[in-house]
């Protein structure tokens, strides 16, 4: 009874898929940067153009689940665009014709353009986390944080393995729901139901720290972190692939900055 | 930090004890064994008779990364355990414990077994012929793309056999490895002990409530109380074999072949009391569960079962891991609406079983309205509790109907928690934790109750206890659905379920199911299939008879 989404299979000899996760991390950070810095929605859709782009043609993620997977971040950015549309200054300009009016608040065309500023940055923040920790497993990310990046074996690995929990403490929250349910303590409506998240909390924390426990015992009879350098199973290394991949998500970056500026100037 | 595999050590203890930091007592008390190179050591013990912990200690795990008062002498070959860093012993040992789950470190197969060569520093390509030929001697051959998570537990287990024996230690320690699988997982795993213990290249120390398993492959048994002390150490000889039985038993005493005998007299004799059909009380038919794939899809867990449950009626719910027995048991808690069919349980006044009105759906009913319905004990009691205190779980509940304050006296008393009103649920041992959950669904007096692997993680005297508490609810007629992978259990049931696949592939009494298990498994069934009487166990060459060690600790 697993309740938490499966993992998406992703085609491993897709351009992005092929380069190193570091390389992904970077490029992603430039662009998370030229997202919140751009002010402008031309700027915002460049990002998401080339963001969207990126993933039919070069990620190898499967399409099909993508639009379910991804309506909650397209609500998310429809509805900033709307409420961030509706206060803004533009808004109360009584000159500008209004699209929508609610009581004292005019929706008018140059407020719902700068409130699509604010909704394509989400949806471009959105579309590149996925672009960069979807392509790979978490061990290659681990590895290769370890490999290029040097972070230490401990938190990188202790990490991955942490992360492999996560199904069963997602199931062990659904069960102490149940068990809520079935002894009669589930309040009727949303709201009440809300009060039962910190007892259901400790019983899961509870056995979260019991399994940890006895994942670290393992860890450490297997020689985990005892002080040996460690060798690597699986190494890694850069290539060509990774300097395109940088200059392109360079380029991209720079070029919806300069959009952005020149929309703006 | 070479291929080259260890010689096995000789083991050997001389008055080793073990307090941890936060106890009274020692867990383990004046310990004396030897164990020759490349021999199999069998521990045995009820709960609490310290036998994990004896098992951490030839890890090393004891003292180095748990705290206590160590006495005594504990060795592996010429090191001294106290004395010896950790790493050092770990090149040395390597130990498998019960739960698949809590020792996968990485998502890919071929990483976790490589994980414990990189932590020792093995060159790559040592690396790359070793893992294969670790995965193959666990029977995974060609396992090494795929995802830890697609595993079944069965093989999640001998996973971790091979994650364990990839750097090859010479002394392989055993932490009752079965414990958590289906018969199917645990047979293989039987399989590749044995071929271990004949290949005498590591020397082995299992602890294992299964004797008519293991005792065949034992060079040596020791034998612990419930104080930690040892009462036997020697040769798998009759005198062993009945301190074996006896500690099994717990603290119940005299398990002599009468007393079982006894025991499968009266259950009998209920079966045969309890044949009278009552009511219906649950109509499930048509059944289909399934979940989300990985592709978009949908995969199918359940397929279009029917299953009527009588007043009075105990159900015994078996198969393998993944054949659809958690679905069912979520369905008909009405915790998982059916992709198909239907789910009632109709109301203890009979007149609701009309044609009109035959039943309620749990899964549209109120909290408020189940726990008089139905219960659900889970497999781990402790995610099931509600309550800051036994007693507070006890008495939770919706408002309406809140048990009185000499109902949860009486119940608290009847299932052996008197005293611990205040203690806190989380800190009784597992047998308290089982009983707590069971007294707390039967103080509303449910007319269903269903059980999730009851006698999970109980030493014999401890599953004993929650058989006879069920009981008393059977003969109040009280229906009960019991999922389980003890085959020891389905005597005391009237019907057998059995699902393989999403699919019903047996439906009938016990006697008929064990004499013939309609798939795979295997001895631990067939051991136990006769149909009068109290089994009988032939353990290993010994030429001894014993009344088989049901519910033996796990």
């Amino acid at each position: 009874m697993s309740f938490l989404p499966a993992p998406l299979a992703v085609r491993s000899d897709a351009p992005l898929a092929r380069a190193l996760p570091v390389t992904r991390v970077a490029v992603g950070g430039a662009w998370l940067l030229a997202a919140a810095i751009i002010t402008s929605t031309a700027g915002e859709l460049v990002l998401c153009l080339a963001a969207l782009i990126v993933l039919v043609t070069a990620s190898g993620i499967p399409l099909r689940p993508l639009p379910r997977r991804l309506f909650p971040v397209a609500l998310a950015a429809l509805a900033l665009t709307v409420t961030a549309g509706l206060g803004n200054q533009a808004d109360a300009d009584l000159t500008q014709p209004a699209l929508l009016v609610l009581g004292p608040l005019r929706l008018t065309w140059p407020g719902l353009l700068a409130g699509l500023v604010l909704g394509l940055r989400v949806a471009a923040i959105a579309l590149t986390s996925v672009l960069v920790f979807a392509p790979s497993d978490t061990t290659t990310l681990a590895d290769s944080l370890v490999q290029q990046w040097h972070l230490p074996d401990r938190i990188a690995y202790g990490t991955v393995a942490a992360i492999g929990l996560a199904p069963l403490v997602a199931a062990d929250w659904n069960a102490s729901g149940a068990a809520r349910r079935l002894r009669g303590l589930e309040p009727r409506w949303l709201p009440g139901r809300l009060t039962t998240v910190p007892d259901r909390l400790f019983v899961v924390l509870v056995a979260a720290l019991r399994r940890a426990e006895r994942l670290g015992l393992a860890m450490d009879a297997r020689g985990f972190d005892s002080g040996l350098p460690r060798s690597r199973f699986r190494p890694l290394q850069g290539g060509w692939i990774d300097i395109l991949i940088a200059l392109i998500g360079l380029a991209v970056a720079i070029g919806a900055l300069a959009v952005g500026a020149g929309v703006a100037a | 930090m070479s291929a080259a595999p260890e010689t096995p050590p000789r083991v050997r203890a001389g008055g080793f004890g073990w307090t941890y930091r936060d106890r009274a007592r020692p867990v383990l008390d004046g310990l004396s064994f030897e164990v020759e190179p490349g021999q199999v050591l069998l521990v045995l013990g009820p709960s609490g008779s310290g036998k994990s912990t004896l098992a951490r200690a030839l890890a090393g795990i004891v003292p180095h990364a748990l705290g206590g008062t160590w006495r005594g002498h504990l060795s592996v070959g010429e090191l001294e355990v106290p004395a010896t860093p950790p790493a050092v012993l770990g090149e040395r040992v390597g130990i498998v414990f019960q739960d698949p789950d809590s020792q996968m470190v990485m998502p890919g197969v071929a990483d976790e077994v490589a994980f414990g060569l990189e932590n020792r520093g093995w060159p790559r390509a040592e690396m790359l012929s070793r893992v294969p030929e670790a995965l193959a001697a666990v029977g995974l051959a060609g396992f090494e793309e795929r995802a830890t998570a697609t595993l079944s537990g069965g093989e999640r287990q001998r996973l971790a056999l091979a994650g364990v024996l990839a750097p090859a230690p010479g002394l392989l320690v055993l932490d009752e490895p079965t414990a958590n699988l289906d018969p199917v997982g645990m047979e293989a795993i039987f399989g590749h002990l044995a071929r271990l213990a004949e290949g005498r290249r590591h020397t082995i120390v299992v602890i294992e409530h299964r004797l008519e398993r293991v005792w065949p492959l034992a060079d040596l048994v020791l034998v612990l109380d419930g104080q930690g002390r040892q009462t036997w150490f020697g040769v798998p000889a009759e005198e062993a074999a009945r301190k074996a039985l006896l500690a099994l038993d717990g603290s119940r005493g005299g398990s002599d072949a009468a007393v079982l005998a006894a025991d499968a007299a009266a259950d009998h004799a209920m079966l045969a009391a309890a044949a009278a059909p009552g009511r219906d009380v649950l109509i499930a038919a048509g059944v289909a569960v399934d979940y989300p794939d990985e592709r978009g899809g949908r995969r199918l867990a359940l397929a279009g079962l029917d299953l009527r449950l009588r007043a009075g009626e105990r159900i015994g719910l078996v198969g393998p891991n993944g054949s659809g027995k958690s679905s069912l048991l979520g369905a008909l808690a009405g915790l998982i609406r059916p992709a198909a069919g239907t789910v009632l349980i109709v109301g203890s006044s009979g007149a609701s079983a009309s044609a009109s009105a035959p039943g309620l759906d749990p899964a549209r009913l109120g909290s408020a309205r189940l726990p008089a319905l139905l219960g659900l004990a889970f497999q781990d009691p402790e995610i099931g509790f509600v309550g800051r205190t036994v007693w507070a779980e006890v008495a939770a509940g919706p408002a309406a109907d809140r048990p009185d304050e000499a109902a949860i006296r009486a119940a608290l008393e009847r299932f052996g928690l008197r005293g611990l009103d205040e203690a806190s649920p989380f800190q009784l041992s597992q047998g308290e934790q089982r009983r707590l959950s069971l007294a707390a669904l039967a103080v509303r007096r449910p007319q269903l109750l269903l059980l999730d692997e009851p006698t999970f993680g109980l030493d014999r005297a401890n599953a004993e206890a929650v058989l006879d508490l069920l009981d008393e609810g059977r003969a109040e007629g009280q229906a009960q659905l019991l999922a389980t992978h003890d085959p020891r259990l389905l005597p005391r049931c009237d019907r057998v379920l059995a699902l393989d696949g999403g699919r019903c592939v047996f439906d009938g009494p016990p006697q008929a199911f064990l004499a013939r298990p309609p798939y795979v498994p295997p001895d631990p069934w067939r051991l136990i299939g006769s149909d009068t009487g109290p089994a009988q166990v032939v353990l290993g060459t010994t030429g001894l008879a014993a009344a088989e060690p049901a519910f033996a600790e796990r």
